[in-house]
Parts: C-alpha cells; structure tokens; sequence
C-alpha cells in the first residue's frame, strides 16, 4: 500500500493497538533521551565519534530487535521530510550536519535517532491515549540498549543530556488532542492556559505561531527530574482526560444548540473531501477535524478515524510525492492530493 | 462588584488570605490587583528560565573547566549545553540551584541506569578488529577474533 513511504506500515498485528479516547487524543508520543558516557555530547563530538556510535548501535541491534536502519545520508531529501511527517524524527535531526541514523522497528512506531541533540533519542508514537503499552515499547528498546553500553548517569541528576532542559528522566511525553467543541465556544485559550499552570507545555500544531491549524494542540511535560517516569505519565493522562470532558461537554452544547449547522458543516467537508479536483494540506487539515468530529458524534458512520489518521499523514507535502512515486511542484501535488483523498474516501 | 481599589472598575480578581488574627478579603479589578503585585508574572517555561538563569555570569566562570572535553563554565553558560557526561560532576555546585530552578527539583528519582553487562563496547571493537584482520589477509588473527565473539554468544559472526 506504502511501497515509496517504507516507514509507514499499515496498522497490523506488529503495532501498538490504538488506545482509549482516540477521537479527541489524535496520538500520544514518549521520547527518551540517552547519551553514552564515554563518548563526548554533541558540542564536542568530533566526525569519528559519531561514526563510532552509530556503527556501536548497529552492532549492538544486530538483528535482536526486528526492524531497519536508515542512515540519513543515504536519504533522498523528500525520504527525509517524509520520516519528519511521520513524527519518526525531530526537525532538528534533518539538518544534523554530523552523520545520523534512524533505527524504526518492525511496528513502525517505535525509532531511536542516533547523534541527535542527545547521542539517542528513543522514540515511541501510538493513536489514542495508550502511555502504559508506548512506554513499554519504548523502555524495552532503551534497557536492551543499556544493558549493552554504559549511560551518562549521575546519582543526583539521573540521566545527563545534552540541554539542563531534559535531565533527569530524559523523558517527554506528549499528546496530540483534536478540540474542536473548544475552539469553537472559545474555551481553549482558558483551558491550555491552567495546563501551563500545572507544568505543561501547550501549543498549536502545524501552523506558525499562535495560527491554530485543524483544532489540534500538543501537551507536554516541561519538567523532567523530581518525578519517576510513571507519575509523569499518569499525571499528563489525568489531565487528558479532564480536557477530555471539558471538550465532550463543549460538543454537547453544540451539537444541541446548532445541531443543524454543524451536521451541514461536516457533510460539507466530507463532500467537499469526496470531490475536489486541487486541494493544498491546510485546506485538507480543517476538513479533516469537521469530518473526525462528525465520525466521534457518530453522524459520519461508514468511515473510520484509522482512514482520517492516514488520510491526515499521507496527504502531508513529502509524502503525498513518495505516495505517487514522483517529484511534484505544488500545484501538482494539491491535484494529487486531492485524488489519493478521493479514492481513500471511495468516491473514485 | 466594583473593585476595592479604584471603585470604579468591575472586580474580577477575588482575594483571600487566612492569617492567624483575621481573614482579608479583596475584590480587585485586574489593574489593580496587577498593581498590588498580586497576579504571578507570566509564568516561564524551562527554557526560558534556563536563558535567563545563563547570564548570570562570573569572573570565576573561565577557571571551571571540564577535564575530560575542556569546556568551561564560561562556555557552558555561552551556549546552555554540557560537552561531556563528566561536565556535570564538574560545575555541579555551580548548576544545583540552576537545575532547580528550571524543574523545581534537583534530585532524579526515577529509572537507574542498570549494571548489565555492558558488552557492546567489546564485541564493537572485536568486530572492527576482525574487519580489518580480514582486509590485511591475516586469517589466523581473525579466527583467534572469532573465537572470541563466539564467546560472547555472538554465531553470525
């Protein structure tokens, strides 16, 4: 189905199940940072040092943990944008002039980025709010690892990164939420504002700045020492699940007081979706997050939230071209777009 | 409600402190409960902390140097990032209340880094000795590299 995207595997049997509530919660993400403590930090790193780690992990991995490396260099631009669309690798390591390799596993959802800001950035994505079965994933790969080389660890400090920023647990957990029903009674501002409050970071995703693209925000832990990894997971999951209500209590005043309005306007977007001809990401975004609602309210019934979560990492600039197997100016690939989007909809 | 302050505002801030003689209550408008300093400062994130808490420098910073990757403190704080793993041992009294200042905490109570059996070190360097063994035609070197690995466990070697 992906043959150009080879990182992007069709859910099976090998990836994480979706976890609950995975309507609003988009995805849930973990990433750990880990640094080697013979080895100097990335400032310091000189050519062979970073040639060394990689051809240590690649030793190290050998085949025990079913999955591929892909060395960056070896990369064509495009591939590399498409890994960065599919939340594989952080922007930051794209443009990493020192050599860099990404080992995805087997599941597509779990990567480790090796001469990151951190020698390895473990990195686990799941759909739904799922951090007890992602944490799992990820630490299994991050002990397995461990046990084979010798962390920077202090007793006090636990494990050292690169950046103050990230010492301790070395641990962000993030969730991405679709808060329609919020943004619509103007709601958000004031409920991302009390996340802040409580050591969150909050903020828009896809879109520059304070611009809100396709209602979905990313939550993350700001503090990473002074909690064990399970409270930091559990405290994010409490607060998800009290957006969570604030939200499906938001979409029951509309969907009693507008009810009409707002079925017109997800039919819209889904016809709209089902037939047109050019149509660029941003548009294809705020589509989406009508049509996700309308399938959460139950009002959209044949389509699944799986197909809007493909349709939302496939239709993405890099990828749409890999889908197609061709380079595409940007008029090209809204024509494209538009037609993968047709015929994943079944309208042809 | 009008503000207590400047009566002419609608209050929005309610104020309340308990102390041991007596019970103060204010009703603020925003103004004036910004005035009174009572509304906490934009809250910063960790890193904009970190900025901040970077450019407190001093004349000792130069003479703090890392003996294993020779960063200083003066250039760790130039540009907020360690060099090596021992840079923290190093400008650790330096940077406990820094750290503690970004996270609100400067003691790490989660996972351990576990003993293993930390291996992979040994048998990376035993597979680049082979390597090169191979290369250099010296097959009696290799098999002695060989029986090592296998020693590790290592079969497809």
């Amino acid at each position: 189905m992906f043959d150009n995207i080879r990182w992007l595997i069709p859910s099976s049997d090998k990836t994480l199940p979706c976890g609950e509530e995975n309507e609003i919660v988009v995805s849930s993400r973990i990433r750990v940072a880990r640094n080697i403590e013979s080895i100097p930090f990335e400032l310091k790193m000189k050519q062979p040092d970073a040639e060394y780690l990689i051809g240590l992990i690649h030793s190290i991995i050998d085949g025990k943990i079913r999955g591929d490396f892909f060395d960056l260099k070896d990369l064509k631009p495009l591939e590399r944008e498409s890994l960065l669309e599919c939340h594989l690798v952080s922007p930051g390591f794209t443009k990493k002039e020192k050599p860099t390799s990404v080992f995805i596993n087997e599941g597509g959802n779990v990567s480790l980025m090796i001469n990151e800001e951190d020698h390895l950035r473990f990195q686990g994505i799941g759909c739904g709010l799922n951090f007890s079965g992602l944490s799992s994933e990820v630490f299994r790969m991050d002990e397995f690892i461990g046990d084979n080389v010798d962390y920077a660890f202090s007793d006090r400090y636990g494990f050292i990164t690169s950046c103050p920023t990230n010492i301790g647990t070395g641990m962000r957990a993030s969730i991405f939420m679709h808060l329609p029903g919020l943004v619509f009674t103007n709601e958000v501002e004031k409920v991302l504002k009390g996340a802040m409050q409580i050591g969150m970071t909050v903020r828009g995703i896809y879109g520059e700045g304070s611009e809100i693209r396709g209602s979905l925000f990313q939550i993350s832990n700001q503090h990473t020492i002074g909690f064990r990894e399970g409270e930091l997971l559990e405290r994010i999951t409490k607060l998800a699940k009290m957006i969570i209500d604030i939200e499906n209590k938001a979409r029951d005043v509309i969907l009693t007081k507008a009810r009409s309005e707002f079925e017109d306007k997800i039919f819209r977007s889904l016809a709209i979706l089902k037939a047109a001809r050019t149509i660029d990401s941003t548009e294809v975004l705020n589509l989406l997050s009508a049509l996700r609602f309308g399938v959460g309210a139950g009002i959209v019934k044949d389509i699944t939230l799986q197909t809007l979560n493909e349709i939302m990492v496939v239709s993405r600039p890099a990828n749409i071209q890999l889908y197609f197997g061709e380079l595409l100016e940007e008029h090209e690939r809204d024509i494209k777009r538009a037609e993968y989007i047709r015929k994943r909809l079944g309208a042809g | 409600m009008l503000c207590d302050d400047c009566k002419n505002r609608p209050a929005s801030i309610f104020f309340k402190e308990v102390l041991p003689d007596k019970t103060v209550e204010l009703n603020l408008c925003e103004e004036c409960a910004s005035k009174r300093g009572l509304l906490g400062a934009k809250k910063l994130t960790p890193i904009e902390i970190m900025h901040k808490l970077l450019k407190q420098k001093s004349a000792q910073d130069e003479k703090v140097i890392c003996p294993r990757c020779y960063m200083s403190l003066a250039e760790f704080k130039r540009v907020g990032r360690f060099g090596c793993a021992q840079c923290v041992a190093t400008f650790d009294e330096h940077i406990r209340h820094f750290i503690k200042q970004i996270h609100q905490s400067d003691r790490h109570v989660g996972r351990k880094s576990q003993a293993g059996t930390k291996k992979g070190f040994e048998i990376y360097r035993l597979r680049e000795d082979l390597k090169k063994a191979l290369d250099n035609e010296a097959y009696e070197e290799a098999a002695k590299i060989r029986d090592k690995l296998k020693n590790y466990g290592i079969k497809d070697v």
